[in-house]
C-alpha cells in the first residue's frame, strides 16, 4: 500500500519536474546564446517572490506526446507589488513556442478568463513563433481567433500588457496591437502580420523578422511598440513600472504611493528651462521633472511622434497622466502621429481613472498640402473627441503658445478642465498676428503706399491683443500664475475633482474618428 | 555619407554651418521656421559638412536634403 502510495505521489512528482525543465537543457542553452532568458525566469522577475501560482503545469499537446511541456506556454498568477496580476507566458524553448490547442483553448483562455472574473491586470510576455502550424492548417481555423474578442471586451476594464521578448508573428501580432502597453527589446523582439517565411511566399519580398519588425521599426515609425528596452530584465522591469501607476481595474483608483515630496514645494528652476521668446525652443521633458514628484516621471512612447510627449507620474503620490507639446521637436506643433498618440494615451488615463494634466504650448496643427493628404482633419478629431470625452480630472497649464484648434485638443477652456491656468508669457489666440493680419488686413496692406510698414504696424496691433490678462479679464481661464506655483495648482485642481461626476445622455457608445 | 532632412515645410530661417565644417552629434546646422517656431536641425552623428543645399530664405519641402554630412 504505501509503495503504492509513494510511487503514485512519485510520478507527480517526475511529471512537474519533466514540465518545469521545459524544452531541456540544450534548448535553454540556445536561449541563452540569444540574450534571451527562459519563460520561467522572467516570470520570477514579473512577480514579487515566492508569489506565483502556475495552473497548468502539466499540460501536454493535444496529441499528449511528450515533445510540449506545458504545451509551451506557462500560466498564472503572481504578485506585482502586492497586486495581483495574471500571465500568459510563451516559452520559445518548447517548440519555439508555438501556439497549440491545448495551450490556446484551455490555458491562455482560462487566465483570460479568470483576470477577467477577478479584475486584475494580464500580462502576456511573447517569444512566440505563432500557431503551432502542424496543428492549425486547414479550416479547423474556423474555430480560432476569439482570443482578440476576449481582449477587447477586456479593454478598458482591466490594465493589458503584452511585453516583446522574442518573435511575435502573424495573427498574434493583433494581442500587442490591442494591449494597452508594448515594450519591445532591441534586438531579439519582433512582431508582424506575416512572418519572413509567410511575406517570401505571398509576396516575394525578401525581408527578416527582425528589419521587418524590430523595435527600430515598431518604436520608431509604426507607433506600434511604445518602449524600447535592452533586455529582457529592463523589458519586465518596465512592465512592473507601468502597472504601478494603475488600478487593478476601472473601478479602482490608481494606488498611491508616498513619495516625500512635499505637495506646496516651489518649483525651481524654470527660468533657466523656458525661454520668454515663445520661438525658442526647450525640452519639456524638463519641465515635467522639475514640477512632478521626484523620479516619478515614466515617459511612454518616447522615441515617436516625438513632438508631443505623454506619460505618467506623481503629483503629492498621485498617479497623473501628462500631456505636454515638445517644441524641441518639429517646434511642438502637432501632426496626424502626435495626435495620435496623445488620444490613445489619453483615452487609457479616462478608462483607468488616472487624473490628466495638459502642459500647453503649441503652435497649433500643422497645415498645408501634405498633412491635408495624410488625413490630419481625422487624426486630429481623435485627439479632440479623446480629450472632449475624457471625465477624470483635467487640470491645464497654459505655459506658452496656445493657437488654434492645438488650444482645444491640449484641453482649452471649451473641454471642461476642473482647472485651466497660465504662465504670464502666455499667448491664446485663434492664430499667430502675422496670420491674423494676412487674413483679415490684406486688402488694407496692398492698398498701403508703404505695405511693410502698414503690416507691421498691423501685427504689433493684433499681437497687444495676445495676453493672458484679456483672457483672465474676461475670466476664460481661472489664474495668471506665477511658473514657480505650477506644482502646487495641478495637485489642488486634481484633489479639488476628485469627487467629480459628470453625466451625459445615454448612447451605446461614440462614433470616435478613428 | 548622411542626409539631413526637413522633418516639416518651413523656410531655412538661419544656416549655421558650412561646406568643410567638423560637426560633432546633435550640433546645430541650421535652423528652420514653421509654425511660428525656430526649429533647430542637428547633426544626426558627427562628420564634416559635404554639402549645404539650401540657402537662408528658401522654403524647403518635408523630407528635402538640406546638408550632407560624410
Amino acid at each position: 500500500m504505501g509503495d503504492e502510495y509513494s510511487d503514485r505521489v512519485g510520478e507527480l512528482h517526475a511529471r512537474r519536474k519533466k514540465n518545469l525543465a521545459m524544452g531541456g537543457e540544450e534548448k535553454i542553452a540556445k536561449q541563452h546564446e540569444r540574450g534571451k532568458l527562459t519563460v520561467r525566469e522572467r516570470i520570477d522577475l514579473l512577480f514579487d517572490k515566492d508569489t506565483f501560482v502556475e495552473l497548468g503545469l502539466l499540460a501536454k499537446d493535444r496529441d499528449g506526446s511528450d515533445n510540449a511541456p506545458a504545451d509551451g506556454v506557462v500560466t498564472g498568477h503572481g504578485e506585482v507589488d502586492g497586486r495581483q496580476a495574471w500571465v500568459i507566458a510563451y516559452d520559445f524553448t518548447v517548440m519555439a513556442g508555438s501556439m497549440g490547442a491545448v495551450g490556446e483553448q484551455f490555458k491562455a483562455a482560462r487566465v483570460r478568463e479568470l483576470a477577467l472574473r477577478y479584475r486584475k491586470p494580464i500580462v502576456w510576455l511573447l517569444d512566440s513563433a505563432g500557431a503551432r502550424i502542424q496543428e492549425a492548417a486547414g479550416s479547423t481555423f474556423a474555430g480560432t481567433g476569439w482570443l482578440f474578442a476576449d481582449q477587447v471586451v477586456m479593454s478598458g476594464v482591466i490594465p493589458q500588457v503584452a511585453a516583446m521578448l522574442g518573435p511575435c508573428a502573424a495573427g498574434t501580432a493583433y494581442i500587442p496591437g490591442l494591449a494597452d502597453f508594448v515594450p519591445m527589446v532591441k534586438g531579439t523582439s519582433s512582431m508582424a502580420l506575416g512572418g519572413a517565411r509567410l511575406v517570401k511566399a505571398a509576396t516575394g519580398e525578401d525581408v527578416t523578422d527582425h528589419d521587418m519588425g524590430g523595435s527600430q521599426v515598431h518604436c520608431y515609425e509604426s507607433g506600434v511598440g511604445d518602449n524600447e528596452v535592452e533586455t529582457d530584465a529592463d523589458c519586465i522591469a518596465t512592465v512592473r513600472r507601468f502597472l504601478s501607476y494603475l488600478p487593478s481595474s476601472n473601478t479602482e483608483a490608481p494606488p498611491f504611493v508616498d513619495t516625500g515630496d512635499a505637495a506646496d514645494r516651489p518649483v525651481e528652476g524654470l527660468d533657466k528651462i523656458v525661454p520668454v521668446n515663445p520661438r525658442s525652443a526647450y525640452d519639456v521633458r524638463k519641465v515635467v521633472k522639475a514640477v512632478f514628484d521626484r523620479d516619478s516621471w515614466f515617459e511612454i512612447k518616447r522615441t515617436w511622434a516625438k513632438n508631443i510627449v505623454v506619460g505618467f507620474a506623481r503629483a503629492g503620490g498621485h498617479a497623473v497622466g501628462i500631456v505636454a507639446n515638445q517644441p524641441l521637436q518639429k517646434g511642438g506643433v502637432l501632426d496626424s502621429d502626435a495626435a495620435d498618440k496623445a488620444a490613445r494615451f489619453i483615452r487609457m488615463c479616462d478608462a483607468f481613472n488616472v487624473p490628466l494634466v495638459y502642459l500647453m504650448d503649441v503652435p497649433g496643427f500643422m497645415v498645408g498640402s501634405q498633412v491635408e493628404k495624410e488625413g490630419i482633419i481625422r487624426h486630429g478629431a481623435k485627439m479632440l473627441y479623446a480629450t472632449s470625452e475624457a471625465t477624470v480630472p483635467k487640470v491645464t497649464v497654459i505655459m506658452r503658445k496656445a493657437y488654434g484648434a492645438g488650444y482645444y485638443v491640449m484641453n482649452g477652456k471649451g473641454y471642461q478642465p476642473d482647472v485651466i491656468v497660465a504662465w504670464p508669457f502666455a499667448e491664446i489666440s485663434v492664430m499667430g498676428p502675422e496670420g491674423a493680419v494676412n487674413i483679415i488686413f490684406n486688402k488694407q496692406v496692398e492698398a498701403s503706399d508703404n505695405p511693410e510698414a502698414t503690416r507691421a504696424q498691423l501685427v504689433e496691433t493684433i499681437r497687444a491683443q495676445i495676453n493672458p490678462y484679456l483672457a483672465a479679464g474676461w475670466a476664460m481661464i481661472d489664474d495668471v500664475i506665477d511658473p514657480a506655483e505650477t506644482r502646487r495648482v495641478i495637485i489642488k485642481g486634481i484633489a479639488q475633482a476628485r469627487d467629480k461626476r459628470i453625466d451625459r445622455p445615454w448612447r451605446k457608445h461614440g462614433n470616435i474618428p478613428v | 555619407m548622411t542626409e539631413v532632412k526637413a522633418e516639416l515645410v518651413g523656410s531655412v530661417w538661419k544656416v549655421k554651418t558650412a561646406p568643410g565644417a567638423q560637426v560633432a552629434e546633435e550640433d546645430e546646422l541650421l535652423i528652420l521656421e514653421s509654425m511660428k517656431m525656430e526649429i533647430p536641425v542637428t547633426a544626426p552623428c558627427a562628420g564634416t559638412v559635404k554639402e549645404v543645399r539650401v540657402k537662408e530664405g528658401e522654403v524647403v519641402k518635408e523630407g528635402q536634403v538640406l546638408v550632407v554630412l560624410e
